[in-house]
């Protein structure tokens, strides 16, 4: 190969490569950004309608906002907002699902944390077989229990007079015993990862296991209980069925059941449920963008491990 | 098999950091020659540029007589010895090894012919059926030398293979390497941050240091006649002393350091006149220093004993003069006690002068 | 013995003083310290103590999942009220009532569909991503669903998908998208309310081929027709510009007509009398038809109603109203009425025709669902792909594989236990499906899956039907049990 044929070569290759690789570049990116756009759409319906008058829906799409901004208003917003703490309303929903969503989530987050410690740091036999049922508690359906609880809490209400079926702390009750089987698997894996050692030494200098949990495990295990409460927050906050099943009668609803209850009368006025929507989801929605990451890692830990 | 040649191989990153500068190797045909140098010394970035899994920033690879530089690693000829082996694995030993064959549409029964005997060199046949997570470190290690057997490359390129063995497997395993190389006559090009492996199995050797080539040369020739005080102290275990002296001004040509005095021979002293040089730094290997006191030119070393580590047939002692410590290894002798006040000396040969400055060797010793 | 720098952070004073540590005894005195981790004179204490922690998980574990898990069973087996044994009485019902048959077919109908696209669109997801600097706004993005209820998403699915294209994105689509290709004419049929074309031919006129209307009696040139309609509304006419209807002159050689709305306010019964209070209809497209039914010309009416054939040779013809003028363009789709199946091809019997036929319904859910998992695949599996070994790729690159060969036969099989988690866990999520379908689709009896029959029939039907409800508790149990067993083996 002459000098020139050996020079000429490099470049002409080149040529090829640089041409090949860019376009599927740009493809991919606008692919992309097409899938970002489509997937925010439903999102950004929802916006809009609660910030449209009632009287266009059905007239024209939302989608005409962008040529028409000024039929934006916020006169939804007063009227949901405007009926006040009054029961059956927004705001009333929102208070008693927080109700629900607060001590539900640290509930789990507390018993799960002891009960990972007593399955990774105890000395006692069986601990595997112990987790490895309480893992398997994972699939059971919520369904199964549903009905069994209701009686057990209409008898618990026979023998001492407190029912719990159709208040508060009868669904806090329920989703804490749903949320444990992960809530104590992801703690778990997590406190596997604390060198033993540690307690040993803590245990020479003399503390006790209670000690040992509070200053040493816990403190710890932040970053994993984070997560766990993170994703109990939102899976309660959002859920449906049970507050469905377990409120009942009661006047106060979630969230969730007053969205529902809006599709359940005759004259769905769709405004109510967009605004309804929207200020259901601002909660979850800042919670989730605050603590992305480890709303992720509990999701991950959940899975993949 | 083939030469492999590198011409002022660069690597710059994205942030301004050279990784390569402007290296130029010539390994020959059947040539086995090692990289070696500290971590983070750009050892590795050259190998994986020779791979195709590092763009070239500038400068080229040649192998055989072409140029390389754009072609893809699948198109360059080359087989690489990972690390950490990097085995398939879903994949059995013998779907390992015959995975780069079945990508090239190689007929069947020759596949299993040349799978076969690399197993048989690598004396793996019996676990041609497991899956790498069956096998132990070493295993794995001589599956991901049979895969690039196999393929019978124009070079083998190799990145620290042993670093992951325990010591005993490493020694074990270093001789096999050996073996390979003799039996295959394959160009062999092998990274690691080990002196002792490249010193033990190479050819030739060069030593990189923050991205520059110190030295290429054979074992004997790093050994012997380092070019600077990077090599000097780099090749040999344990490493050579250094002290800084300088010129005693009596007159003679006499150089003077903490602890240490040295009278030079002709040839030396003449080197530092042409130089210049009031100060120099004086390093000795510890294999040669020897209990006593001769008259004559060579290094004397005054210094109390510190520790004394008995190795067998000799001693590794560590002796302090001032606030320096100097390592010797002399044969064994009960009257070294730790305390004791002992003399040192080497020959003039054995004393090798550095420019205190460029830290370049000034000439053979 | 001095306190570790651990004991004196847990805030531990020093224990009793020990001996030395030249003599190696170990520095421990039994009995003097609080808890010993391990026997003897420790050892039992802290195994009380580390039980104790797990005591509330237990027992409340025992008492709400555990126990009601039984319950349930043997509710299963008991009748409504729970009062009485029926044995395998309720399962029987389940397995001959059609309702709870067609929940079934939907149960399957999900669990065939959905996992698969979802692990599809987050393993496609997942490697699109790998390359592109803004991978983790993309995955925000696609990933914020999940952080809505169920419920939220469903609404907002429903009006999305709504019928009515001023209201639902979908169908407004794909009515710009028709009418894009066959635009609706200027008189459309209004089929949405039950209109059809024969309606409006009055008098004069009669249904034609394709959608046409045609004179009924023979014309020729030199003669002037009148062809009236009815069913058209004023407002359109107003639109379109027309005004009162003026008869034509004949001309010879020439065939000229009216079309006029047959309705005048004065005299609202009388038919077929042009009266001057009645509109001409404008815009209408007309084509005279020679006897053997081919086109000799087309003209428009003008806004009187009024249009001219001219240079006709003689013989006898016909006039055609264009059936484009009456094409109703879209109407929209029925995406979540129940009422729209993909169906198998005929010759079964009733249920199994419902037990094979798909709705629409179902579809339009399960993207909807689609869109708020996707991103939940998507973070997993990209997970999986991030920590894959890096070198046993670039060996298969060294080895002489492509990228599709690479992803193909290297990336994807050591992907695979991620791609199963993904896929079970949503086998799991989608056996309860029971939110979306409540929102979405909330009298829609095509719908139903397990989940929400059960609710129906434990919960929203008066009295509860608990038998039947456990019995179906049961079976939703009993097909995830397989699953328990690949988690534990999983963990193991």
């Amino acid at each position: 190969m002459s000098v020139a044929q050996a020079v000429a070569q490099p470049v002409a290759v080149s040529r090829r490569l640089a041409i090949r690789f860019r376009p599927s570049r740009v493809v991919l990116n606008v692919v992309l950004i097409l899938v970002a756009l489509f997937w925010m759409v439903p999102t950004i319906s929802l916006l809009v309608i609660s910030f449209r008058p009632e009287g266009l829906y059905g007239v024209s799409g939302w989608w005409t906002v962008f040529t028409e901004p000024s039929q934006l208003t916020l006169q939804n917003y007063q009227s949901l907002l405007g009926t006040g703490l009054g029961t059956g309303g927004i705001l009333d929903s929102l208070i008693t699902t927080a109700l629900i969503t607060v001590p539900a989530t640290a509930l789990v987050t507390v018993i799960a944390s002891l009960a990972a410690y007593s399955l990774v740091f105890g000395k006692w036999r069986g601990r595997t077989a112990v987790f490895l049922v309480i893992v398997g508690l994972l699939v059971v359906p919520v369904q199964v229990a549903l009905i069994p609880v209701a009686q057990l809490y209409h008898a618990f209400g026979n023998l001492t007079g407190f029912n719990p079926y159709g208040t508060l702390p009868g669904v806090v009750i329920f989703h804490v015993a749903f949320g444990l089987p992960f809530g104590i698997f992801l703690m778990r894996n997590f406190y596997t990862g604390i060198p033993k050692d540690l307690l040993e030494a803590g245990r020479i200098d003399g503390a006790g296991e209670w000690t040992l949990f509070r200053r040493v495990v816990l403190p710890l295990g932040v970053p994993a209980a984070a997560s766990l409460a993170i994703f109990q927050f939102i899976w309660v906050w959002n859920d449906l069925l049970v507050g469905l099943v377990f409120l009942g009668g009661n006047a106060h609803h979630t969230l969730t059941i007053f969205l529902y209850s809006q599709t359940r009368t005759l004259a769905a006025s769709y405004w109510v449920i967009a605004t309804g929507a929207m200020i259901s989801i601002i909660v979850p929605l800042a919670i989730f963008f605050a603590f992305q990451r480890y709303f992720v890692r509990g999701v991950l830990a959940g899975a993949v491990k | 098999m083939a030469r492999v040649a590198l011409e002022e191989l660069t690597k710059r990153y994205a942030g301004g950091n050279l990784a390569v500068d402007r290296l130029n190797l010539d390994i020959a045909d059947g040539e086995f020659v090692c990289l070696v140098g500290p971590s983070g010394c750009g050892k590795t970035t050259a190998l994986r540029m020779i791979a195709g899994l590092e763009d070239i920033t500038s400068g080229r690879v040649r192998i055989g007589e072409k140029v390389v530089n754009l072609l893809p690693p699948r198109d360059r000829d080359i087989a690489l010895v990972f690390q950490s082996y990097a085995l398939y694995p879903h994949m059995s030993v013998y779907d390992n090894m015959a995975f780069g064959l079945q990508l090239r549409k190689t007929p069947k029964p020759q596949i299993e012919k040349a799978v076969k005997e690399a197993a048989r060199i690598l004396d793996l046949e019996r676990f041609l059926d497991r899956k790498p997570g069956q096998l132990s470190g070493g295993q794995r290690q001589r599956v991901a030398l049979g895969r690039a057997i196999v393929r019978e490359p124009a070079a083998f390129l190799m990145d620290e293979p042993l670093s992951n063995l325990d010591a005993k497997l490493r020694v074990q395993t270093r001789a096999e390497i050996a073996r390979l190389h003799q039996r295959l006559e394959a160009t062999m090009i092998y990274v690691t941050h080990d002196q002792v492996e490249a010193m033990t199995m190479a050819d030739r050797i060069a030593v990189i240091n923050e991205g520059l080539l110190q030295q290429v040369g054979t074992p004997k020739e790093l050994y012997e006649q380092p070019h600077n005080r990077f090599v000097a102290g780099f090749i040999g275990s344990p490493s050579m002393n250094f002290v800084e002296t300088a010129s005693h001004r009596n007159g003679k040509a006499e150089l003077q350091g903490e602890g240490v005095n040295v009278v030079l021979d002709d040839a030396q002293a003449a080197r530092l006149r042409d130089r210049g040089l009031e100060a120099v730094v004086v390093g000795f290997r510890p294999e040669h220093l020897k209990v006593g006191e001769p008259g004559g030119p060579g290094l004397r070393v005054s210094a109390r004993i510190d520790v004394v580590e008995f190795l067998g047939n000799d001693e590794l002692i560590h002796a302090v003069s001032g606030g320096r410590d100097t390592v010797a290894i002399v044969e064994a002798d009960a009257r070294l006690a730790v305390g004791d006040t002992v003399s040192l000396w080497a020959e003039p040969r054995h004393v090798y002068l550095f420019d205190p400055q460029s830290e370049v060797s000034l000439g053979g010793a | 013995m001095a306190v570790s720098a651990l004991g004196r952070r847990l805030g531990l004073r020093r224990a009793v003083a020990t001996p030395s540590p030249d003599l190696g005894t170990p520095a421990v005195g039994v009995g003097q310290m609080a808890d010993v981790g391990r026997p003897p004179g420790g050892g039992w204490r802290s195994h009380l103590g580390s039980l104790a922690f797990l005591a509330p998980a237990a027992i409340w574990l025992l008492v709400i999942v555990a126990y009601p898990l039984i319950g349930t069973i043997r509710n299963s087996f008991y009748d409504n009220s729970s009062t009485q044994f029926v044995g395998l009485g309720n399962y029987k019902t389940i397995f001959s009532t059609a309702d709870i048959l067609v929940s079934f077919r939907n149960n399957v109908i999900w669990v065939v569909v959905f996992p698969f696209l979802v692990t599809f669109l987050g393993l496609v997801f997942a490697v699109l991503t790998e390359r592109v600097r803004w991978a983790t706004a993309f995955k925000t993005i696609i990933f914020m669903p999940i952080a809505f209820s169920a419920t939220a998403s469903a609404l907002v699915w429903n009006s999305i998908m709504d019928v009515d294209p001023h209201v639902g994105m979908v169908n407004a689509t794909l009515q710009t998208i028709n009418d894009w290709f066959s635009p609706p004419g200027l008189y459309p049929v209004n089929t949405g309310a039950g209109q059809t074309l024969s309606e409006l031919a009055s008098t004069g006129l009669g249904a034609g081929a394709n959608g046409t209307l045609v004179s009924k009696a023979p014309v020729s040139p030199g003669q002037s027709v009148q062809l009236g309609m009815l069913g058209i509304s004023p407002a359109t006419l107003q639109l379109v510009g027309a005004q009162k209807a003026v008869i034509p002159a004949s001309a010879s050689g020439a065939v000229t007509g009216l079309v006029w709305r047959d309705f005048s306010p004065t005299n609202p019964t009388a038919r077929g009398r042009v009266f001057a209070d009645e509109d001409g209809i404008a815009g209408l497209r007309v084509t005279l038809l020679s006897s053997s039914g081919n086109s000799v010309g087309s003209t428009t009416t003008d806004a009187h109603g009024d249009f001219t054939f001219s240079g006709v040779s003689p013989g006898a013809y016909r006039v055609q109203l264009d059936s484009s003028n009456f094409s109703s363009g879209f109407t929209g789709i029925y995406w979540l009425s129940g009422t729209q199946n993909i169906d198998p091809t005929s010759g079964l019997n009733q249920t199994a025709q419902a037990l094979l036929s798909i709705p629409l319904v179902d579809l339009s859910m399960i993207i909807a669902y689609l869109w708020i998992w996707a991103g939940f695949a998507m973070v997993i599996i990209g997970a999986g792909l991030a920590a894959l070994n890096r070198e046993v790729l670039e060996a298969a690159r060294i080895d002489g594989a492509n990228e599709w060969q690479t992803f193909r036969r290297v990336t994807m099989p050591m992907l695979a236990p991620v791609l199963v988690v993904v896929f079970v866990t949503m086998v799991i999520n989608v056996l309860k499906i029971f939110d979306i379908i409540l929102n979405m689709a909330p009298s829609v009896s095509q719908a139903n899956t397990l989940a929400t029959s059960l609710y129906n029939l434990g919960f929203a039907s008066s009295p509860p039907a608990n038998g039947l409800a456990s019995a179906i508790a049961v079976i939703l149990f009993v097909l995830v049990v397989p699953v328990i067993y690949i988690n534990l083996r999983r963990i193991r």
